[in-house]
């Protein structure tokens, strides 16, 4: 096992991958998301409840894997307690973080290490796609009628 | 002696190492082959000595590009033994070919009512081009189901034929897993209510004998770049009388007897269905690949590609947490799996990190998973350069990978 794949999926990614703490349904969702590729199959939905334009809480529930798993892990446990006017430069900065031609380095980007994991994606272009899914799918979300 | 490793050294892609340093493990043969140098060095003397075009010309060299190309569809004639040449006509691929009998051949014979029937386990190609035409005519898809196994319900197709059904179009093997169907019980069947049925051939060329006439089918298609010939170039094999009762496959040039602003007459069919200038190249390299083939010889490719997908699915079956799917005593050289607990995609990306190419996805047949009730399996599949060397690192770094990941 190489160091750069060592990276990719370092402890992190691979603890997140199984953390169940956010994972489901909401009950009392505001807003449901559909986060899918149709390249290869990862479907997940995220749960969101927004209240006055913070998001209180924020499930996943589907299918994919390891690091589109993890990704969404993380961006359903760090978005909660955001406001909507938050998570945009918050997810423009996780895209910067896993784009191969930034100029910028991941550790000037975040200290979080469960953030920092995902920079190793610079290596392996063909999987961003995986780490962004549920990302894009909110930023899409936000720039739609959800911030209306 | 048919040796794999000789043949392996016929393919200049295996001479180089991959980015990281390692030996290439091709194991993604049923999405395409790599390519003979044979095949590569044709492509190339034609385009450096003898490059003109096809059957317009009577200067040197259109005369030779001609005789060339024509000699091509003879091969391509022999080699699936269709009783005339002019049933040979050139596409860009199984997917065109598809899309262009779809078009020409179902969508002016199909009626509000009438039926079309596919099988569970067709690739997107041979499923979306009817399932669109069926849509817009108000026609029925109908489906053969897989039982359990994997297999075609052969009894559900029998119940499924009536004299409303105006095309049976069904692939020779699945691409996602391996398993062959029995295409002359379904040809059998089908013609008992007359029904012309259509024959996605993709995964079936490289690797088996196909006779159409003793297949009876009225249609037969694959791909060039899946049997070591080049992309963007793929055959239909129509039956003589359906190829001239169909309208052209597209239009254009090359095609005509005689055209005026209101009108247009048509050439007899090959050259009724090759409007524009063709793929001259991809057909010329098509029939290097052919002769690649014929040079072997299907005894020989057949026996080595069951051989190891035989030693690659005792290697399988042995781990502890992988799962094969599809469970058939011969299957074609393709083998879907998954590892319980990693998803198909990290696991693809940890075997490139070892130079091992597999699949990982729903192989385009979306329907086919969600039967299976998969998301994604890991696909490998052979060609005739595998060795059991490569199913040897295969397995060690599916070891290594379980160890890590789950």
């Amino acid at each position: 096992m190489n160091d750069r794949i060592k990276a990719l999926y370092q402890s992190h990614i691979l603890v997140n991958a199984k953390d169940t703490s956010h994972q489901g349904k909401l009950e009392d969702a505001t807003h449901v998301l559909e986060a899918y590729n149709p390249m290869c199959g990862d479907q997940y939905t995220v749960s969101l409840k927004i209240v006055d334009d913070v998001i209180e809480k924020a499930t996943f529930d589907g299918f994919g894997c390891a690091i589109s798993k993890a990704s969404t892990a993380v961006l359903t446990k760090q978005i909660e307690g955001k406001t909507l006017v938050e998570i945009k430069p918050f997810i423009e900065l996780f895209h910067e973080l896993v784009n191969e031609l930034s100029d910028q380095s991941p550790e000037s980007l975040t200290s979080d290490e469960d953030l920092l994991a995902f920079a190793a994606a610079r290596e392996f272009p063909e999987r961003k796609v995986c780490a962004t899914l549920s990302w894009e799918e909110l930023l899409l979300s936000l720039r739609g009628s959800m911030m209306k | 002696m048919f040796n794999p490793e000789t043949i392996k050294q016929q393919f200049p892609i295996f001479k180089q190492k991959t980015p990281l340093g390692q030996d290439l493990v091709y194991l993604d043969n049923a999405a395409t082959c790599q390519k003979p140098l044979a095949v590569i060095d044709r492509i190339t003397d034609f385009y450096a000595k003898e490059y003109g075009t096809v059957g317009r010309s009577s200067y040197w060299p259109a005369t030779e590009t001609t005789k060339n190309y024509n000699e091509v569809r003879g091969k391509v004639q022999r080699l699936l033994n269709a009783a005339h040449e002019d049933e040979i006509v050139f596409t860009s691929g199984t997917t065109d070919a598809i899309n262009k009998v779809a078009n020409s051949f179902l969508r002016p014979r199909l009626n509000a009512g009438d039926v079309v029937i596919i099988s569970e386990m067709e690739h997107h190609a041979n499923l979306i081009p009817w399932q669109q035409i069926c849509t817009e005519k108000g026609a029925l898809l109908k489906v053969i189901p897989i039982l359990d196994s994997g297999e075609l319900d052969y009894e559900a197709l029998e119940s499924l034929l009536t004299n409303k059904v105006k095309l049976l179009a069904v692939t020779g093997v699945s691409n996602a897993l391996g398993i062959k169907n029995d295409l002359l019980r379904i040809i059998k069947a089908a013609k008992g209510f007359e029904v012309p049925v259509f024959i996605d051939a993709a995964q079936s060329v490289a690797h088996s004998e196909i006779d159409v006439v003793a297949l009876h089918c009225d249609f037969l298609v694959f791909s060039g770049h899946k049997i070591y010939g080049p992309t963007g170039v793929g055959v239909l094999f129509g039956k003589r009388e359906r190829l001239r009762e169909m309208a052209p496959l597209s239009y254009g040039g090359g095609i005509v007897k005689e055209v005026t602003i209101e009108a247009a007459s048509f050439q007899q069919s090959p050259n009724k269905h090759e409007a524009g200038t063709p793929n001259i190249a991809g057909v010329i390299g098509l029939g290097a690949a052919v002769d690649f083939i014929n040079e072997i010889g299907y005894a020989e490719i057949s026996a080595h590609t069951k051989a190891i997908t035989g030693y690659a699915l005792e290697q399988l079956k042995a781990m502890e947490g992988i799962q094969v799917i599809g469970d058939v005593d011969d299957r074609a050289p393709v083998i879907s799996f998954v590892m319980e607990g990693v998803h198909a995609h990290d696991l693809s990306t940890f075997l490139n990190e070892k130079g091992i190419c597999i699949r990982a996805g729903h192989h385009c047949a979306q329907p086919l998973m969600h039967r299976l009730n998969l998301m994604a399996t890991a696909r490998i599949s052979f060609a005739i350069y595998n060795t059991k060397a490569d199913i040897d690192a295969l397995i060690i770094a599916l070891k290594e990978t379980q160890a890590f990941l789950s």
